[in-house]
């Protein structure tokens, strides 16, 4: 068995295939919880998995970057002593879709240029990626085929197991992926070329499926060289509630702000937490400066760090995966497909000359 | 060639890792608070890892995070002289939590600090030339270093000119200094404030007002500054008027910061990390920043 093979697991074997990859790390897997939500959780058992799940409304992204995280613990009365509390436990994410595996990888990636955050490289360097392919679109507002990151995946995977019917056609698309799957190894089966055709067809047919309106070229252009107009941007932000629902469900957005959080007796606890470009809070200075005072000014910072040719420079891709989950959450249409085709427009509408010299960044 | 804002030899995280965790600070102990303004007071620190502190080097324009324990975590600016490797000063302005908290510690307490962070002036690059330092209020004390810098290796410069401005007299930092500067002959300096006293001999109104007082060689001259964000404006729009090249204006940028890393997003002006990338640009660099609002 080696990293790019093609396997075949048979349904029947799933649940005894990740019971025996469990014995050396803990599952997390689509669970579904009362009244029929399905949200990423710790599995006791794999039987809970929720294999036929649709979407997940809250990505998996907390089980590497999570909401609170403590990062150490100090004692502030007499002596200072400083402990390092980064726990990084070994995990598989089972069941996790192409878009929040793309996530994942650029979060690796941001986290690790230039500098290396020690917590989120801990726990990603325990966590497998076990992704699944989206057959059919799970809700309407995916547009992950904008975004070169679904509804399959070509490389970026750790294990990629694709629904055939009967049985799950079962890729392995790094040592990690090879490694965690040799407990259980012996249920896997080479794959046939039909099961291959089958991916095909799949893949084929879940191309066609999804939307692709959310087209980011010309956006990007206009959002890189700065020829949105301000107006544009203040009319955007003006519907705005700043619930932040748009970067915290994001499965890309990385922004913390931190805390020192007091335990009793003199010891605290710093720990960082998600944070939102989208409050005014971002940015304010103690001096009561602000750089971005604006709603404007803060949706166009969004959607500068999502789209625009500067930040593809830096992080090699954009800052968006097509999950949808911000077109679910907004409710004022300030989500990534929306706001670009606004944007796309803003053109003709003002019909102002580019400012910047085409090739000219 | 294009001057650009220079990068330091340390850089913590990057190529001063003293711990495997970043973002753990080490402990130091304040050996000496001094006051500068009434709300404003020079800590200075010395580091209790000793095999740290000898290891321990910065450059003028650099910040260290500090920790107040128990309040959190601010980016300050060096303010000391960079060759003196005993010990390191920090100017902090009554302002937020932190900073307050930071206020009522005495001589003795310990603080935590992660640094040096951030890149520096380009004092290296600009041998030769006129050097135009032009500072507002707590503006001179990320400047402070350089100066002190500047004056122990003198020769290699041209022309030093300090032009400093304050709210009101009392609200000069490093009046000790200033009384020093006043007084060297190989310095010029100007000083004015907004509001004067009865005592107040010099000149009243903004930074910029000293310009007419001052002949800069534009040919020639760098200029360096740092200060509040409407005087870094209106002393950027006088110095191109008067001539000066983009990429001769070298200016310090503040920015809410929580990680100093590069991690948090809380500092970016566009796509550029102040707290690693910053926080000395020159007027060029931030051109091509929209967000930097200049």
């Amino acid at each position: 068995m080696n990293v790019g093979d093609t396997l075949v697991l048979k349904k029947s074997d799933v649940t005894m295939f990740f019971a025996s990859i469990a014995h050396d790390m803990r599952l997390v897997a689509p669970k579904r919880r009362f009244g029929g939500d399905v949200i990423f959780d710790v599995v006791e058992s794999p039987k809970e998995i929720a294999w036929d799940y649709g979407h997940d409304v809250y990505p998996p992204k907390r089980f590497l970057l999570p909401h609170y995280e403590d990062m150490f613990r100090y004692q502030a009365n007499g002596d200072v002593r400083i402990e390092d509390l980064g726990e990084a436990p070994k995990q598989a994410i089972v069941g996790i879709r192409s878009c929040d595996v793309m996530a994942i990888r650029f979060q690796e990636k941001f986290f690790a240029s230039q500098i290396v955050d020690p917590y989120y490289k801990a726990r990603s360097d325990n966590t497998v990626l076990f992704s699944l392919v989206c057959n059919k679109p799970p809700k309407k507002e995916c547009f992950c085929i904008c975004c070169d990151s679904g509804p399959y995946l070509d490389a970026g995977f750790d294990v990629e197991m694709t629904d055939l019917g009967d049985e799950y056609l079962y890729r392995i698309g790094s040592e990690k992926g090879l490694k965690a799957t040799e407990p259980g190894a012996f249920m896997l089966e080479p794959a046939k070329p039909e099961a291959f055709a089958q991916r095909k067809r799949i893949e084929l047919q879940a191309d066609s499926l999804f939307r692709t309106e959310a087209y980011f070229a010309k956006a990007i252009m206009f959002i890189s060289t700065n020829d949105v107009p301000d107006k544009v941007w203040e009319e955007l932000g003006s519907t705005c509630f700043r619930c932040a629902a748009c970067t915290n469900l994001c499965p890309v957005c990385t922004c913390y702000t931190v805390d020192d959080r007091p335990e009793g007796e003199g010891a605290f606890v710093r720990c960082r937490s998600w944070d939102s470009c989208q409050f005014a809070g971002f940015t304010r200075e103690a001096s009561d400066h602000n750089p971005r005072p604006t709603f404007g000014s803060r949706v166009q910072r969004r959607f500068y760090h999502k789209a625009s040719y500067q930040y593809i420079m830096r992080d090699g891709t954009h800052g968006c995966v097509g999950c949808g989950r911000c077109v679910s959450a907004c409710l004022t249409k300030l989500d990534v497909p929306s706001v670009l085709k606004r944007i796309r427009r803003s053109m003709p509408e003002y019909l102002e000359p580019r400012k910047t010299p085409a090739g000219e960044v | 060639m294009e001057l650009t804002a220079a990068r330091p030899r340390k850089m913590w995280g990057v190529t001063d890792h003293p711990s495997m965790n970043l973002y753990v600070p080490m402990v130091a102990i304040i050996d000496d608070i001094v006051d500068e303004t009434p709300d404003t007071k020079t800590f200075r620190l010395r580091f209790e890892d000793e095999e740290y502190a000898r290891s321990f080097s910065w450059e003028p324009g650099q910040f260290v995070e500090v920790t107040v324990f128990g309040a959190g975590e601010a980016p300050i600016g060096f303010a000391s002289n960079p060759l003196e490797k005993s010990f390191f000063e920090l100017t902090v302005v009554d302002r937020g939590k932190v900073t307050r908290a930071m206020h009522k510690l005495s001589i003795g307490d310990k603080v935590g600090v992660r640094g040096p962070l951030g890149n520096c002036w380009p004092l290296d690059e600009v041998r030769g030339r006129d050097l135009v330092i032009i500072s507002g209020g707590c503006g001179l004390a990320p400047l402070r270093p350089a100066i002190l810098k500047v004056l122990e290796d003198r020769e290699s410069y041209n022309d030093l000119c300090l032009l400093y401005g304050a709210r009101t007299p009392a609200d000069r930092n490093f009046k000790y200094d200033l009384e020093l500067w006043s007084k060297r002959q190989d310095m010029r300096l100007l000083e004015t404030v907004d509001v004067p006293d009865d005592t107040w001999n010099r000149n009243v109104g903004v930074v910029t007002t000293l310009f007419e007082k001052v002949e800069l060689d534009v040919s020639n001259a760098v200029v360096f500054t740092c200060g509040p964000p409407i005087m870094i404006k209106f002393a950027t729009i006088s110095l191109l008027k008067m001539g000066f090249a983009e990429d001769r204006i070298v200016m310090s940028l503040e920015r809410y910061m929580k990680c100093g890393v590069g991690k948090c997003g809380h500092c970016c002006v566009n796509h550029v990390y102040v707290c690693t990338e910053g926080p000395v640009f020159t007027y060029k660099d931030l051109l091509a920043l929209p967000e930097a609002s200049l």
